[in-house]
């Protein structure tokens, strides 16, 4: 029947076999063909790789002693899986939290993607309390913990610790070759910046399988993080906390603002105590620092942040008359007995000592020991701005001395050389007297003074300085030990360095610092102060030390800026130090002391 | 239903049509979390519309289709009346207003009204079958599809149109239209388009860009693409399993028990699921058409072709959809998707198929 339409009937069963075909077809192409592809898609959708921290390696000093801690911190987010946040919700957390509304609004305002929205940090447990019993007041607010830093003694040691804070875009892009990824810790100053790879361990993670809300379902896999390892320093955390304090005792005392310190063991380079002021707190920065305390560190003029012990240049002011007596006394210049008249005004550039003091007939152990500036012009004018170069760089000055600090500077050495380049101008003899007495072109890091005064202490040898000693894994496994690095000795006779040992030991007998030690100072010294005249400001004050004189098993050196006279401001704080180290202010010494001449 | 009737059944469309039902019901089980604690009742609902609109299709058969001719204009003004009802009273849902509440069931009349329109329509053309010769022949035809069909688009339900335009193309092929004059109406139709755009809502519009380039909103319209194809293709030769779909057991595949049903039949029955489900189909349109050429009277013949091009058109842009070679319209997979109005609209439209059939044989006899 109906034959007319019969090939339209086949015509239409035809097009339903193209249609299945069709449909078939594309099937087995996405299927089967690229199959491979949409698995791959398919489990990108459905897994994420959730990291679990590694626990960041901590500090111990020389003696065992816990420096910097993590521990558990608790902080409540906003977590929008399935719905906004209410915005009565948001209300109910800024009054119980004390966070401004403005600010969760503008994060929750910023968020994309699954992750948590903090709102604050360290919160306390009663707040927790109150959170968790009242949750269906909170709907969508969760309470997560993390491991985050704890520097124990808060600004003590800050600048040899740093502080660590969350990786910036900038430095990710520098370092992602280094495993480096997006929200890590990493140490950002001092040593949690050098031994950054050492302290934060590997990251381990799960595989977790999430539905379309982020939620996880199921583990999937689990890689166990590794623990960083922990560090053991060479400074004595007794010590340093004297030390800081003495520093800080002087300051309010003579209302002075900034100051370094450093402590060292001469004879092997150990780092015993090493301070710079004003400080800070490396704890404001374990959560992201606050913009106001970001301020208040950014727009303190004498730069808290900044490690004066090793980046601050300053001129070495008479304690470089330790370089100048002798390389006079190497080069023969001078004889250790040959006597020079003070007449109080040098003929050359017409200077003398600072306020106008006349001291007379001089040889080299009383110009060294009463500091005497006419004798030391007539040395420099002897040696010449050359040789004075050669044993300031012989000294280990104007370089880096290789402490594992971060940023520290080379300060700079007088030659004609430095003139020439940046000044573009000829060298004249006054400039020589200028730099012979520590001032004109002539500059170091308190760091670098303690390093001249440790080579003479220390017989010419010039040890590196350190403050790690060793690395343990958290088994307590040694992973790496540092022992003392011999990184030149002082090409003089021994003579030299015995006559300059005797001018620096009667400083404190009889010289510029006998006023501050007095006669009955239990352990014998050797020292030498220093005033660095500075065009910005009141002069700079020095002090530099060692002892015990026989067998020396420490060096100091102070400065305090715009301190005045060093003798008056440096010395003291040297004195305390020493009083610390030698266990003459009742506590355990931390460099044992020769029997003699007690009381 | 007596013995000689049950002889003379398609035991061939009925094996498909139940095959797909039954396929249906697992799939909707498994899409809605069956196995969990939290899983819906979609399924106990879907399997008993299921064997209420069985029942009524066996009942209907002891009627003969044939009766149906004589309501066809009545059925029509009832599908006007029912289309501008949605209109007045209807509710909304994803933006389109399509459904009615009557007592516990919200019914889309629109589901309905394509069965009435291939009724009305089979109606319409059986005196004039190898009379659609002249553009006065066809344009009463145009005005009676097109009339619910701009109702059905208001709604807005750019889907059920289109499917209106399916059932009108497929019926007028059928009744020996001019094939130059039917060109030339699909000319007229094509540059007209640009013209139909400015009535397209902005979803509607966003959703052709979409089909484009699904990357366009990736997040948004394109989602539903992007994550079906994802569920398709990963699913590979032999599946992820029942239960094991990863896309839609986590429920990154949404209205994965309704319009993307298919993407759940892919994922985790594989391409071998997928084949066996479009053979079915094959075997259903196939036998659609047989039915259409054996039928007894030019009514039943219209009416056969009028349901095959109906559920062809389901399968083809469902189906394409799912697989990024459609656009997304809201078009139900026949006898798949959730969704009761659809489901009786489909088993009664097997009904009549299987109605045509019997009624031929018994003229043989």
């Amino acid at each position: 029947m109906m034959n007319e339409f019969e090939t339209r009937l086949k015509v239409l069963g035809g097009l339903m076999v193209v249609i299945i075909a069709l449909l078939i077809a594309r099937a087995g192409y996405l299927q089967v063909y690229r199959g491979d592809e949409y698995v791959r898609r398919s489990d990108g959708n459905r897994t994420r790789l959730v990291p679990t921290v590694a626990s960041r390696g901590t500090f111990f000093d020389r003696n065992g002693q816990s420096i910097v801690e993590n521990r558990p911190s608790f902080v409540v987010s906003l977590l929008p899986l399935t719905a906004p946040i209410q915005p009565e919700v948001i209300t109910r957390l800024s009054v119980l939290l004390q966070v401004p509304r403005e600010e969760i609004e503008a994060k929750v305002k910023a968020h994309t993607g699954y992750e948590p929205i903090r709102v604050k940090n360290d919160v306390g447990p009663e707040l927790l309390t109150v959170i968790e019993e009242q949750s269906e007041l909170y709907p969508g607010v969760i309470i997560e913990v993390q491991a985050v830093r704890d520097y124990l003694y808060k600004t003590q040691g800050a600048h040899i610790l740093g502080y660590v804070s969350e990786i910036s875009e900038a430095e990710l892009e520098r370092r992602k070759d280094e495993g480096y990824k997006t929200g890590d810790i990493i140490g950002q100053f001092g040593l949690e910046r050098v031994y950054d790879q050492e302290l934060r361990g590997v990251n381990g993670g799960e595989l977790v399988e999430v539905d379309v809300t982020g939620k996880p379902v199921q583990i999937l896999g689990q890689k166990e993080p590794v623990s960083g390892h922990d560090l053991y320093l060479t400074i004595d955390w007794r010590l340093q906390a004297a030390t800081e304090k003495a520093v800080d005792d002087q300051l309010a005392l003579i209302g002075a603002k900034a100051a370094a310190a450093v402590v060292m063991n001469p004879q092997t380079g150990e780092v015993l105590a090493l301070v710079s002021r004003p400080a800070f707190d490396p704890n404001l920065f374990v959560h992201g620092i606050s913009e106001k305390n970001w301020q208040a560190i950014n727009e303190n003029p004498y730069d808290p942040l900044d490690n004066k012990a090793t980046t601050g240049e300053y001129p070495p002011g008479s304690t470089f008359k330790i370089v100048t007596g002798t390389a006079a006394l190497s080069e023969e210049v001078v004889t250790p007995t040959e006597q020079i008249l003070d007449t109080g005004v040098y003929w050359l550039g017409e200077k003398g000592n600072a306020g106008g003091e006349v001291l007379g007939w001089l040889d080299f152990t009383s110009a060294l020991a009463h500091s005497d500036n006419y004798y030391f012009y007539e040395m420099g004018y002897r040696l010449g701005v050359d040789r004075l170069e050669k044993y300031a760089r012989m000294f280990g000055l104007g370089e880096k001395t290789g402490i594992n600090l971060p940023y520290e500077s080379e300060g700079l050495v007088p030659s004609r050389a430095y003139k020439e380049k940046y000044l573009e101008d000829e060298w004249y003899d006054s400039e020589t007297l200028d730099a012979a007495i520590g001032q004109g072109f002539n500059l170091v890091t308190p760091l670098q003074a303690a390093m001249v005064m440790g080579e003479i202490a220390a017989n010419g040898q010039r040890f590196q300085p350190y403050l790690v000693s060793k690395i343990v894994d958290t088994e307590g496994n040694l992973v790496k030990a540092y022992t003392p690095k011999l990184l030149s000795a002082l090409e003089v006779p021994d003579n030299v360095i015995r006559l300059v040992q005797q001018g620096l030991r009667d400083v404190t007998k009889e010289g510029t610092a006998a006023g501050v030690f007095g006669t009955n100072f239990p352990v014998d010294i050797a020292g030498k102060t220093g005033t660095a005249e500075n065009s910005q400001g009141a002069d700079h004050g020095w002090f530099v030390a060692y002892g015990p004189y026989s067998n020396p098993g420490i060096v100091v050196a102070v400065i305090v800026e715009n301190g005045g006279f060093g003798s008056q401001s440096a010395v003291p704080i040297g004195k305390r130090i020493l009083e610390a180290a030698f266990g003459l202010d009742g506590s355990v010494p931390v460099v044992s002391v020769p029997q003699k001449k007690q009381g | 239903m007596n013995k000689r009737l049950l002889r003379r059944l398609d035991f061939t469309l009925i094996f498909a049509a139940a095959a797909i039902i039954l396929m249906s019901l697992v799939v909707i089980g498994s899409a809605t979390h069956i196995n969990t604690a939290s899983g819906g009742s979609f399924v106990q609902r879907q399997g008993i519309f299921a064997i209420l609109n069985i029942a009524l299709a066996v009942f209907l058969m002891n009627f003969d289709y044939k009766m149906l001719q004589r309501y066809g204009m009545r059925l029509y003004w009832i599908n006007l009346a029912l289309l501008l009802a949605v209109m007045l009273f209807g509710h909304s849902a994803l933006g389109a207003q399509r459904w009615i509440q009557i007592g516990p069931v919200s019914v889309q009349p629109s589901e309905f009204s394509k069965v009435i329109m291939i009724i009305s329509l089979a109606a319409l053309l059986e005196d004039r079958v190898g009379k659609l010769n002249t553009l006065q022949d066809l344009l009463p035809i145009v005005g009676f599809v097109g009339l619910p069909f701009l109702l059905v688009l208001k709604q807005p339900d750019l889907g059920t149109s289109l499917v209106f335009i399916a059932i009108f193309l497929g019926m007028v092929f059928a009744a020996g239209v001019n094939l130059k004059l039917l060109g030339a109406f699909f000319g007229v139709g094509l540059l007209a388009s640009p013209l139909l755009w400015h009535f397209l809502k902005d979803y509607q519009k966003m959703r052709i860009l979409v089909f484009l380039d699904p990357n366009v909103d990736p997040l948004g319209s394109g989602y539903h693409i992007i994550q079906s194809e994802i569920a398709i293709g990963s699913g590979q030769l032999f599946g992820k399993g029942l239960f094991e779909g990863t896309q839609s057991q986590l429920d990154f595949l949404p209205e994965n028990h309704t319009d993307f049903i298919f993407a759940v039949v892919g994922e985790e029955l594989g391409f071998v699921g997928a084949a066996v489900l479009l053979v079915l189909y094959l075997v259903l349109l196939w036998r659609g058409v047989r039915i259409a050429q054996d039928a007894s009277d030019t009514f039943g013949m219209l009416l056969a072709v009028g349901i095959t091009s109906m559920l062809a058109f389901h399968v083809l842009v469902n189906i394409g959809m799912t697989m990024g070679i459609m656009p997304v319209t809201g078009i139900p997979l026949p006898l798949m998707s959730y969704g009761v109005s659809a489901l009786s609209t489909n088993i009664i439209a097997i009904a009549i198929l299987l109605n045509i059939y019997v009624k031929k044989q018994r003229l043989l006899f």
